[in-house]
């Protein structure tokens, strides 16, 4: 594979960045590269990997120009390939050890590439902006290096990272997890929402409602959504300003994160390399807890206040996906209810005090609403446990929606490693299906339906149905598969509407 | 008809001060001008007018109020007449003669005897008809009160039971069957006495407050100072302080006498209305009139004092009034002419509750209320939409006002907040009289829907009967109309110890038994089981617009109750909206959000209209993501109407698409779904669904044809082998026949 053995002993993880546009020239190779972990790779491993990467992206551009190289699966490791922008690559080299710990699902591995693209470009734009305004390349790497970092860091554990394995094929990355909530509450919260928006006037203000770590109400769009939901989960939900002592989240982070000392310590000890620039001067927006409840309920940060030198404004701004536009992002929590709150830049003449006006504005109006709906939300709330369905584990992700929910983490664990192994196995056949399908009919979903019966008599299905997909392992279940198909069949009806029981 | 006054004609006031004003009396009025008669009586508890002339009584009914009525007559013999009341049942005429004496003639024989006082130094105050069970009318005596019965048979009174007080005067009204009896050497020291249906209470005693205005002299409390009105069914004393310059109120309840406060005067000559519970003071000498709302413990004036108008005189009468002249219309245009220096004048007589006498000139005025002037005159929408739907008299105006307010604030786009106050309020007062059954039309349309159809055309027929019945029997339908009144009695129930307590449980035992559908029929039924209620029973202005009903309603249907129904809110308020704001629609789905959310906590279905409008909008503005939050935690109810708008609305939004196809199946429609699903392009899942829920309505050709536009044999003879397999007969059909060779012919065709 051209990796040298000695320096991937350690760590079975390798993850770049590079541009495809640059460093055309012999001798400037080097240019390419955006960003590389472990940074202290010596630059002919690094461009090792690189290279390889770029040749088969090229060659496989031959035959399918839209959608070149997704994976390559070697004898000992996976490169998994995500174009994040127009030739900008992001690719994950894994290690297929013997470990069964090292089990992984292609897919999930691909969307943590998404995902931390996705969230990169909230804060910062797009890469190919950044090295628009800055053909160096210097900002974008050390914007990289310390934002991917701090990304990663919350897969370690220990002084490992645990990228996501088998044992997470019960859930999705990259889809919203919501709260159910009855039609009268819906309503309550719908008017909260309308105020909140009604607020900026002329403005186009959006919001996004979070009880606990799961989604309310929204107003934005899908894919902000995704992106705000997912940075509120790690770093702003009330599960995440107090995750020292946290012991429960949805996305199950909370057991396996590591302590803030071990985070900082994993950041320093892959710092002071060429990639890494001068990070002290850098915007760290997912850097461990700065992020605090404020008095007067909104969340308050010292990133943005100490290191925007050339903005007053503490106030995080981040740029919406779909219109581009510059928004600034205010947290307000009041106990278990997060409102995240997204302001027009351009609507705030002067910023910090123009933003505290906002703040009071909104605060004036909605916050009585907003102690009526989290009383209402806690008093519907079932607990960590509310969606567990006894004798299920199952994951339900409804495509269309970019929704999905899950059996609670904890449940899951008790799932013997041969069912999440099975599964993990099954998600993948289920993976290659829907790409293939995606290709032959982009408008038309197919229907689909595998049940299996593991090694250790367990059953694993999976079931997807016009956008909505279904995994779910039955331990201990009786042997026929009529079994296992009504119990799906008793699932659908009562948590899906049916969905999935349609003939 | 006051909204023909006061909008589309013009006003001719004749009072020089302009033509604002909240309270009016309309041209023409009711004239009691028989020549040679002498004096007008008041009988409230027959609503009519009495003058006598030539040993004739002439009697004008005044309820309800037409001008144009003509009197009926009785002759009776010669004497002074102190006062005339008819009996409650229209067949006697009791006639005051003298401090002593009364004289009572049959209606029919012309028959008569008279009842005197037993003894000399006692002196009869007046007398008063009662619907009371233990008598037919009461002697207010100085000594007291003597409850007498009659007796038909031998056409006599005996007595029945007596009460024995010093009285220095007394002040009645029918409405409230209150009799309260002044004594003490101011006259304030007062007992009462309450002779209802169901029989006489006494309240305890009490006093009123008297200022002194040295410290030596006393007022004496006069009975003119003192009024019994009674508004939203609860019963108030007002008494006027001229020291104080107050007029001081006292709620009466079953067991207690409860001072009110005040309100402030401004004139040594005022007087009081009630016209559709609400209270005008008339501050004589200031020609000004002040408008009280006391539903709540507010004692605030709903506004600024505005004198009293005359409306709707005809325009040719103050123009050309030399014209007329030269026709000889001489005395009318005279008369006119000096209608201005009466308003006001020294003899307005001002009856309960809310009529005018005139007596120099011999005619009767109404009282109206200029809702519009009123709710102009306000900036508090919501209190005004209160108000308004407070009102009963003039339903269809309060209406019309309120949903032109509510567009109105909507239009302006006002804060939301305050929108969201006003919607609070219409649909809490809607869901108010549903609770109450004052809302009949609206339960009515609401059973409809859950009903078979031949029940609802039985249930409308017996409507229909009942109604034209009621205006025939006076008597029941009385009651039908104090049932409808049972929402106020329910809002003032407040205190256990209400004096209408007894009215209140009546009407309650009324609403369960009959439940939601308070159609005519229902409680012209329950009636009969049903006490009748104690204490006020009439409520004339509630029965002079439901007489008026029956009467002139045939056109645009009288209204009882301002009352808007979510119905009427989408079309009248939410869709010319949606019409007439252009742009950004978020306001309004903001808006139409605050209304469900009104809705909501009232419990009020809301019209799937409705929801297609919200989708129609949010689908507009492309937020179909918040359409789909919207559709997933059912903000927006399912319905077919919702499902086909998310299917229309989501042409360009294939997520939407499926929402619509969801909705359809969970609800069940199974022909919709098979041939939406079939649009779609799944015609095996449809054929799937159809076979497992025995959908037998979907034609074969709606498949087969789309199965071969899809252009794909697999499909094409997979729907034709499930029709063959599954639907008997099939294989000789034509369409088995054209799709065969449609499918031979696209399967041996060469490969491209």
């Amino acid at each position: 594979m051209g990796l040298s053995s000695v320096s991937i002993n350690t760590e079975d993880l390798q993850f770049c960045v590079f541009d495809l546009k640059r460093g055309q020239y012999e001798g400037q190779e080097l240019d390419k590269i955006l960003f590389f972990y472990p940074a202290d790779l010596p630059f002919p491993s690094q461009l090792s990997v690189v290279g390889l990467s770029e040749g088969l992206i090229t060659f496989t551009s031959i035959f399918s120009p839209e959608a070149p190289c997704e994976v390559i699966e070697a004898n000992r490791h996976s490169h998994v390939f995500y174009q994040a922008e127009a030739d900008i690559w992001m690719v994950m080299v894994v290690e297929k050890s013997k470990e069964v710990e090292s089990v992984w699902r292609i897919d999930a591995l691909r969307k943590v590439l998404k995902e931390v693209h996705s969230l990169f470009m909230m804060f910062h734009g797009s890469i190919k902006s950044l090295l628009m305004k800055d053909p160096t390349g210097g900002v974008v790497r050390s914007h990289l290096y310390t934002f991917i970092m701090d990304y990663l860091s919350d897969f370690l554990v220990g002084k490992k990272l645990h990228l996501p394995s088998f044992r997470d094929s019960l859930k999705e990355r990259g889809t919203i997890e919501m709260l159910t909530v009855g039609r009268e509450v819906a309503i309550e919260v719908q008017s909260l929402v309308r105020v909140v928006e009604s607020c900026g006037g002329n403005a186009q203000y959006h919001s996004l409602l979070m009880f606990q770590d799961l989604l309310v109400s929204t107003t934005l769009c899908p894919d902000d959504t995704i992106n705000l939901f997912a940075y509120a989960v790690l770093r702003l939900t009330p599960h995440a300003l107090s995750s020292r002592q946290s012991s429960w989240s949805y996305r199950g982070k909370g057991n396996s994160r590591s302590s803030t000392e071990a985070t900082a310590s994993f950041f320093e000890q892959h710092s002071g390399n060429s990639w890494s620039g001068d990070h002290r001067s850098i915007l760290r927006p997912l850097q461990h807890d700065r992020w605090s409840k404020g008095k007067d309920g909104f969340l308050v940060n010292d990133i943005w206040h100490a290191n925007s030198g050339n903005s007053t404004s503490s106030t995080p701004v981040i740029y919406l996906q779909q219109t581009e536009e510059r928004m600034y992002l205010c947290a307000y929590q009041h106990r278990s209810l997060t409102l995240l709150f997204v302001v027009p830049v351009s609507s705030i003449i002067n910023a910090e005090q123009g933003v505290n006006v906002v703040k009071q504005l909104i605060l004036d109006n909605a916050s009585l609403k907003m102690l009526k709906v989290e009383e209402k939300l806690s008093k519907g709330w079932g607990g960590e446990n509310a969606y567990h369905v006894p004798g299920y584990r199952y994951l339900l992700v409804d495509v269309d929606q970019n929704i999905s929910r899950a059996s609670p983490p904890a449940k899951v664990d008790t799932l013997t490693k041969d069912s999440l192994l099975s599964l993990t196995k099954l998600r993948k056949e289920v993976d290659i299906e829907k790409s293939r399908a995606r290709w032959d009919s982009p408008d038309h979903d197919r229907d689909l339906e595998i049940c299996i019966r593991a090694k250790n008599n367990a059953w694993v299905i999976a079931r997807t149905t016009r956008g909505k997909e279904l995994y779910m392992v039955l331990e201990n279940a009786n042997e026929t598969v009529l079994y296992a198909s009504d119990a799906v069949e008793k699932f659908s009806n009562r948590y899906c509407n049916g969905a999935f029981s349609l003939d | 008809m006051s909204a023909k006054a006061s909008t589309s004609q013009p006003v001719v006031g004749l009072s020089a001060s302009g033509a604002l004003s909240h309270a009016y009396i309309k041209y023409p009025p009711l004239r009691c001008n028989i020549p040679e008669s002498s004096g007008l009586f008041y009988d409230d508890g027959n609503k009519i007018i009495v003058s006598q002339a030539n040993n004739q009584v002439f009697s004008w009914k005044i309820a309800p109020f037409t001008p144009a009525i003509a009197p009926t007559s009785d002759s009776i013999s010669e004497g002074p007449i102190l006062s005339i009341k008819f009996s409650l049942d229209g067949k006697l005429i009791a006639i005051q003669r003298s401090n002593h004496e009364i004289q009572f003639q049959h209606r029919e024989t012309g028959e008569t005897f008279t009842q005197k006082c037993k003894s000399e130094s006692e002196s009869i105050l007046g007398f008063f008809w009662t619907d009371c069970p233990l008598c037919d009318i009461v002697f207010v005596k100085t000594s007291g009160l003597d409850l007498f019965a009659y007796n038909s048979e031998f056409n006599m009174l005996h007595l029945v039971e007596t009460r024995k007080l010093n009285v220095s005067w007394y002040v009645y009204t029918h409405e409230s069957r209150l009799v309260l009896l002044a004594s003490g050497m101011q006259c304030k020291a007062f007992t009462g006495f309450q002779l209802s249906s169901v029989g006489i209470i006494r309240l305890p005693k009490f006093e009123m407050m008297m200022a002194k205005a040295e410290a030596n002299s006393k007022p004496v409390l006069a009975s003119k100072d003192v009024y019994i009105i009674t508004v939203y069914g609860r019963i108030y004393c007002l008494q006027v302080d001229r020291v104080a310059m107050l007029l001081h109120s006292y709620r009466f309840y079953r067991d207690a006498v409860v001072q009110q406060g005040s309100l402030p005067i401004y004139s040594t000559k005022i007087s009081v209305s009630v016209v559709d519970n609400v209270l005008l003071v008339h501050q004589v000498d200031a020609k000004v009139v002040i408008l009280y709302d006391i539903f709540l413990d507010s004692r605030a004036p709903i506004s600024a004092p505005l004198p009293l108008l005359l409306r709707g005189l005809p325009r040719s009468s103050s123009i050309g009034i030399r014209s007329n002249r030269k026709n000889g219309d001489n005395s009318e245009a005279n008369y006119l002419s000096d209608l201005e220096a009466i308003i006001y004048g020294d003899d307005w007589n001002f009856l309960t509750p809310d009529l005018i006498c005139d007596v120099s000139n011999k005619i009767m005025w109404k009282l109206h209320l200029d809702l519009e002037a009123i709710a102009a005159s306000s900036s508090d929408v919501t209190s005004v939409l209160e108000f308004l739907q407070r009102r009963k008299l003039d339903a269809n105006k309060a209406k019309h006002l309120c949903l032109a307010m509510s567009r109105t604030v909507i239009l302006e786009r006002r804060p939301l907040s305050m929108v969201a106050r006003v919607i609070d309020v219409l649909v809490s007062s809607y869901a108010h009289s549903l609770k109450t059954g004052g809302y009949f039309k609206g339960a009515r349309s609401d059973k409809m829907a859950t009903s078979s159809a031949p029940h609802e055309n039985i249930l409308s027929a017996g409507c229909m009967a009942s109604a034209s019945g009621a205006t025939i029997t006076g008597k029941s339908f009385e009651y039908g109309t104090a049932c409808l009144e049972g929402e106020y009695f329910q809002a003032s129930a407040s205190s256990g110890t209400d004096l209408e307590d007894i009215s209140t449980a009546v009407y309650f035992r009324t609403d369960t038994n009959i439940g939601t559908s308070k159609v005519p029929i229902d409680t012209g039924i329950q009636k009969i089981e049903v006490q009748p209620p104690s204490l006020q029973t009439d409520h004339d202005g509630t029965r002079n617009n439901l007489s008026g009903t029956s009467v002139s309603g045939m056109q645009e249907p009288q209204l009882t109750s301002p009352v808007i129904s979510p119905d009427e809110m989408y079309s009248f308020v939410f869709c010319p909206a949606e019409e007439e704001m252009a742009g950004d629609p978020s306001y309004l789905v903001a808006i139409m959000i605050e209304f469900l959310r009104s809705a909501s906590s009232e419990k009020i279905k809301v019209h799937p209209n409705f929801y297609v409008l919200t989708v129609q909008l949010l689908a507009r503005n492309e937020q179909f993501a918040e359409l789909g939050l919207f559709i997933i935690n059912k903000v927006l109810e399912p319905s077919r109407e919702v499902a086909l708008q998310l299917l229309e609305s989501g042409r360009q939004n294939r997520q939407t698409r499926k929402l619509g196809l969801d909705m359809l199946r969970q609800l069940n429609l199974h022909h919709d779904y098979v041939v939406s699903l079939a649009q779609e392009g799944y015609y095996l899942e449809a054929l799937r669904y159809t076979r497992k829920h025995k959908v037998v309505t979907v034609r074969p050709s709606l498949f087969l044809e789309g199965a071969f536009a899809s252009k794909d044999p697999q499909i094409l003879a997979a729907v034709l082998r499930f029709f063959s397999d599954f639907l008997p007969g099939f294989s000789h059909t034509s369409d088995h026949k054209i799709y065969y060779h449609l499918l031979t012919d696209i399967t041996m065709a060469p490969v491209t």
